[in-house]
């Protein structure tokens, strides 16, 4: 399959710039999310990379041939969009047909791909059904069976799940992983929610205002994030203050712990610490006081105010939550399995 | 329709009854009327009148009606519906796209005394365009665009023609999402081929129903031919005739027939219109 | 649609120039005629002697002048938009309560009610005409005489785009909300109606009666068949007489209607409100 090499793009609209130095390596066969808040300029990214807009500067390689003056008709990718985009006077069928015929394939290959298509995508009951009969769930199935039905080189989805409900936006989502893994289609998935970017993708690419913060492995992003935005951005996180010791280790929460990078004495920074790092104790008089007291199945999220840290997000495991109860006095500290934290700055 | 009866709509019923006798009075009674006696000529159920409408010298009328009213249904409806597309294409100058919006709502309400006034101006006998072209040689009456001349009539009428096309295709037109466009090209379809498979098709049934509006609002068109053309053979004209001259009796049965005809023609059109609109809804809301 | 039509240079694409050239060639079509039209009524140069350098010379305003202090033109005039301020009135007070009642309270109604109001369109002046000579000519002579018998005639005509821009305009701010929401706070229907609901139609109601007025002013078939004197028929009579007049006043009657028309519009979609102007 393809590798997709965008380097250098830098992409503005009148007076805004929606991408600013933009860098993108994939390998062959890679699901890659571009992962941001609105605006941050993943959608322009992946637009560029389709060919619906063209970049004031940078380029776009795709299996070592440089695309970047190809219009999207001659890239051979295939396409998901947020609305589905479904043509609404054609059938699932018909649809799906629409990219084999462009291709000029004979007709008794389109039927054979036609027919795998929607097997594989479980569409047998609406095959020939039109949009306006089916629902979202179905739409989007199909506007993946005919995304992937002329075999692209690369797969690029735009918010496919964003119009969907709760429940259908995981079942596809998985699915589209599945069919995603056993095509090994080099797949580039933008969207603005973390829990699809974390749960299906191989590597996760976070933007934030035009700019690449980080891009690696989901747990990598979550368990190491390189700067302030990252670090927030996926999952929650508590923003504590360490305290630098002379042994280049640092103070976090009452524990010496190793830091992402070494301390002089006497230095402040912000450790990025997890919910589920943070271990509470019900001590009287403790500088912390329980606000709520949240009970979401395997863990209890309990939100504390506390004196010197202001307010924490701490999730811990049921059955050790049992006897907290808002307004009780608690002291915060630092659990014992974690030795290293993850520095995002300098304290105010 | 039993809801209509219940108590608490009562102040509903209340508002409606004046207004129903209103219409009832003003319009159904009228109507309903010259239909029964469209069907019972000379006081005898019968078609003979309604016959009769459809032949001879009202044959003719029909024929022109229907010819010309046709003809700037047709040529008002491309252009309207190109000039809609355009429209739409163009993201640049941004005053385009309102001022061709009001543009429209305000010239297909323009038809009447004052447009036939002017085409007089510009191609009657004395006008302007007339003398222009044959100080170049080209007589426009031996192309009919005179007046009187039947091209010419076709042009006046484009006039309110085409921003009611416009008007009434600019929803449709907008409701082809760009989003199909880009799907199709990122599957290999050029421009050509998208309109071929998508666009063309769905623009189809708001086409062809607003040709059918284009075409009605022509047929009963009044004030434009008796300006330009009082003596011509159209089917408004000819009511006028039967409608200012009935001394003898029976020609009035006639004038009775030629308007069943004519309400036919309306009602049947607004139930194609309808069907049409329906289509086009259904597929752009999906 | 052009956005991603990728070519080497920035500049004016073929496809645009082509656009533009239609545009244009459109826009000749419908500037040309009123061009004619205005240079008829305001130059006294017949066009038959009209060569390029007599271009510029004759033009006044004595045609309009004349035209509109010409006696029947006046009497037209007057009676014209007397037929335009009862019409409005009828259309009006027939449609309002009614549009919100529908709206408000009972909404079933609504398919009903639409239908009713296209009903007119079915039946247009020329076919109408007819029915009503077969009907009250016959029957009630007497009203007919007067030529304010054409105002119900000209409220039906209006109705199909008077109703559309009362109901949008409820529609548009959520009178069925306003109103149980006023109900809840404990207002009698006529408060809600004269101090709520009213006060924010103020836009379709004008929408509505600027159509009402164009079309009234417009109306030529009825009230020329029943032999009445309206403007529109004053006009084709004193143009048979004074053509250049006739003209001149024609021009400056649509100049005044297409303004007015088009700034309602225009406030009108600045305000969100897209009435529909042609009634189906």
């Amino acid at each position: 399959m393809a590798t997709v090499d965008m380097s250098g793009i830098r992409k503005t609209f009148g007076a805004s710039v929606a991408l600013e130095d933009f860098s993108l390596a994939i390998k062959s066969g890679e699901l890659v999310c571009l992962l941001g808040p609105s605006g941050c300029g993943k959608t322009t990214a992946l637009r560029i990379l389709a060919g619906f807009e063209r970049p004031d500067a940078g380029s776009v390689v795709v299996e070592g041939r440089d695309l970047s003056n190809d219009p999207p008709e001659k890239r051979q990718f295939g396409m998901v969009f947020q609305d589905y985009s479904l043509f609404p006077n054609m059938t699932a069928r018909q649809n799906i047909d629409f990219g084999l015929k462009v291709q000029k394939r004979p007709s008794a290959e389109r039927k054979e791909i036609i027919d795998r298509m929607i097997a594989v995508t479980a569409l047998e009951p609406h095959a020939d059904k039109f949009p306006h009969q089916m629902s979202g769930g179905q739409k989007q199935r199909v506007a993946l069976a005919r995304a992937i039905a002329t075999s692209p080189k690369v797969l690029l989805l735009d918010e496919p799940l964003s119009a969907l409900d709760a429940k259908v936006r995981e079942t596809l989502r998985d699915e589209i992983r599945r069919l995603q893994l056993e095509i090994g289609v080099t797949t580039v998935f933008v969207t603005h929610d973390q829990h699809e970017a974390l749960a299906i993708a191989d590597r996760v690419g976070v933007m934030s205002a035009g700019r690449l913060e980080q891009l690696a492995p989901p747990r990598e992003l979550y368990e190491h994030p390189t700067n302030a935005f990252v670090a927030s951005f996926i999952g929650t996180v508590n923003r504590v203050q360490a305290v630098g010791a002379d042994d280049g280790r640092w103070r976090v929460l009452g524990r010496s712990v190793v830091g992402s990078s070494p301390s002089t004495a006497g230095a402040t920074n912000i450790a990025a610490v997890r919910p589920e790092q943070i271990a509470v104790d019900s001590v009287e008089g403790g500088a912390g006081v329980v606000e709520s007291v949240s009970f979401l199945g395997p863990m209890t999220r309990v939100i504390i105010d506390d004196e010197s840290y202001g307010r924490v997000f701490a999730d811990i495991i049921s059955a050790d939550a049992a006897g907290l109860r808002p307004t009780e006095r608690v002291r915060l500290r630092l659990r014992d399995d974690v030795q290293d934290v993850v520095l995002i700055g300098d304290a105010a | 329709m039993r809801a209509i009866f219940r108590r608490e709509n009562r102040l509903g019923l209340v508002v409606l009854i004046p207004f129903a006798a209103f219409v009832g009075l003003f319009l159904v009674y009228p109507t309903v009327v010259v239909l029964l006696k469209a069907v019972t000529p000379h006081g005898e159920l019968g078609t003979s009148a309604l016959m009769r409408a459809l032949s001879g010298t009202y044959r003719t009328g029909f024929i022109q009606s229907i010819l010309l009213s046709g003809w700037s249904a047709i040529i008002g409806g491309v252009i309207g519906v190109l000039l809609a597309l355009v429209v739409k294409s163009l993201s640049r100058p941004k005053w385009l796209h309102p001022t061709l919006d009001s543009w429209s709502a305000v010239a297909s309400q323009l038809g009447g005394v004052g447009l036939a006034f002017a085409f007089i101006a510009l191609i009657g006998t004395q006008g302007i365009m007339t003398k222009v072209f044959s100080n170049m040689g080209i007589n426009l009456a031996d192309y009919g665009i005179t007046a009187v001349g039947f091209w010419g009539q076709v042009l006046v009428y484009l006039y309110f023609q085409i921003p009611l096309m416009f008007l009434v295709m600019m929803p449709a037109v907008n409701g082809l999402k760009t989003s199909w466009r880009e799907a199709a090209a990122i599957m290999g379809a050029s421009p050509a081929r998208y309109w071929r498979s998508v666009g063309i098709p769905l623009l189809v049934p708001s086409t062809l129903g607003g040709m059918l509006l284009l075409f009605v609002n022509a047929f009963t068109a009044y004030a434009t031919v008796y300006v330009l053309n009082p003596s011509g053979a159209l089917v408004p004209l000819q009511i006028r005739y039967l409608l200012q001259g009935n001394v003898i009796t029976g020609e009035e049965d006639l004038a009775y027939a030629i308007v069943a005809w004519v309400i036919l023609l309306l009602l049947s059109s607004l139930v194609l219109i309808t069907v049409m609109q329906r289509r086009t809804l259904r597929w752009t809301s999906s | 649609m052009d956005e991603f039509v990728t070519t080497a240079r920035s500049g004016v694409r073929p496809a645009s120039l082509l656009k533009w050239a239609f545009l244009v060639g459109i826009a000749l079509y419908f500037i040309v005629p009123m061009a004619a039209m205005a240079r008829f009524g305001f130059q006294s140069v017949p066009t038959a002697l009209l060569t390029p350098d007599k271009l510029f010379t004759g033009w006044s305003v004595s045609g309009l002048w004349d035209a509109m202090t010409d006696p029947r033109m006046l009497a037209g005039m007057k009676t014209s938009l007397l037929l335009v301020l009862f019409a409005i009135l009828l259309n009006l007070v027939l449609l309002v309560p009614l549009a919100i009642v529908t709206e408000v309270r009972n909404p079933h109604l609504r398919p009903y009610l639409t239908a009713l109001t296209l009903l007119p369109w079915v039946i247009p002046p020329i076919a109408l005409v007819v029915g009503v000579a077969a009907t009250f000519r016959a029957t009630v002579p007497w009203f007919l005489a007067s030529v304010f018998s054409l105002v119900p005639f000209y409220a039906l005509w209006a109705m199909p785009f008077t109703y559309r821009a009362l109901d949008a305009g409820l529609q548009a701010i959520n009178a069925r909300t306003l109103y149980e929401a006023s109900r809840s706070m404990g207002a009698s229907l006529w408060t809600i109606i004269f101090r709520v609901l009213l006060p924010n139609m103020r836009a379709s109601m004008v929408a509505a009666s600027c159509l009402t007025a164009a079309m009234v002013l417009g109306e030529f078939a009825f009230a020329s068949l029943l032999l009445k004197n309206t403007l529109p028929t004053e006009m084709v009579i004193y143009q048979a007489k004074n053509p250049r007049g006739g003209l001149a006043f024609a021009i400056f009657i649509m100049v005044l209607t297409a303004v007015g028309l088009g700034l309602v519009v225009r406030s009108l979609r600045r305000r969100g409100l897209n009435i529909q102007t042609t009634g189906i």
